[in-house]
């Protein structure tokens, strides 16, 4: 039984963690990024399996994981409130070629990170972008201005 | 010019309204920083602590955490100070000393082990005037084990009482 609580508990911690320290930290995956999944991913199994080194451990652990990532999956379908809690929702950050400061400045993304993900959307200026939206993953949609 | 994208709305997308995502991100990194600065404050254990008790003819002295988690390994120092001879010391001990913790070595091994209504009494064998006698336990706390424990200590000679320390353990998640 405290298997299956611990990993609800560390479920829960790290979708607070998540929510926590922004969208953006999380999509972008640099090399000191991944290995800080990897060893944050590590440090939370220990929390959850302790000294358990049964199958049946496990496929509890994993199960209950899987089990809540569906629950909260479906509560933020169900209920469309809850969805911006649990998920977050998406942020205007250029409107018609005009950058919204205030909403960079929350998400602390610098003009420099919005010109290299225009960029790699084949969008050279920050001017030529229609509309540029942080979405809930953490990547930033660029949608370009007719020409 | 574009329409704005489906699925999105000036007020709340662009405007923010009736989001606090802001405010609610630095509660939560603030509630973070408070459980950092308790863990770093020894709340969560393992930092040992001394806690003496002194008697006319000995005097007794506790070394050891009493706030563990789950898994820890630790220590547990017992040092007997003689005043006058023991012929027969015996430290007694609590039953939560050994409740869901697994008692990996003692040293020195004792005389002789027992139980004494209940409590675990081990026989450490006579202690000269003057002389110190040091008794180490080495543990781990079981992960199942969570919750608050009475460790008391008590040290004999034979049947008389010399010195007792109350104290407790309190095992985190």
């Amino acid at each position: 039984m405290d298997i299956v609580i611990r990993a609800v508990v560390m479920f829960v911690f790290v979708w607070f963690v998540t929510r926590v320290v922004g969208r953006r930290e999380l999509s972008t995956l640099e090399p000191f990024d991944l290995i800080l999944l990897i060893v944050l991913g590590d440090l939370i199994q220990q929390g959850v399996t302790q000294n358990d080194f049964s199958v049946t451990g496990a496929m509890l652990a994993g199960g209950t994981m899987a089990l809540m990532t569906v629950l909260f999956s479906y509560l933020a379908f169900r209920f469309p409130r809850v969805q911006p809690i649990l998920e977050g929702d998406p942020v205007i950050l250029v409107e018609r070629g005009e950058t919204i400061d205030r909403n960079l400045r929350r998400n602390r993304i610098t003009l420099e990170e919005l010109a290299a993900q225009a960029r790699m959307q084949q969008v050279a200026h920050i001017a030529d972008i229609e509309w540029a939206v942080l979405e809930t993953n953490g990547n930033i949609s660029v949608i370009p201005k007719r020409s | 010019m574009a329409d704005i994208p489906d699925q999105l709305t000036l007020n709340v997308s662009r405007d923010r309204e009736g989001r606090r995502d802001v405010v609610v991100r630095r509660v939560g990194v603030a509630a973070l920083g408070i459980l950092l600065a308790l863990g770093l404050l020894n709340l969560f254990g393992q930092r040992p602590s001394t806690t003496t008790a002194e008697g006319e003819a000995a005097t007794l002295e506790v070394y050891a955490p009493e706030r563990v988690r789950g898994g820890l390994f630790y220590e547990a120092r017992f040092r007997i100070d003689a005043r006058r001879e023991v012929e027969e010391a015996t430290l007694v001990l609590d039953p939560g000393w050994a409740e869901g913790i697994t008692i990996n070595t003692v040293e020195p091994g004792p005389i002789g082990e027992a139980s004494r209504n209940g409590d675990l009494a081990f026989e450490l064998g006579r202690i000269p005037a003057g002389q110190k006698h040091v008794f180490f336990l080495q543990l781990q706390v079981n992960p199942t084990n969570v919750g608050h424990r009475s460790q008391g200590v008590r040290l004999y000679d034979g049947d008389e009482l010399l010195a007792t320390i109350d104290r407790s353990i309190t095992v985190f998640p």
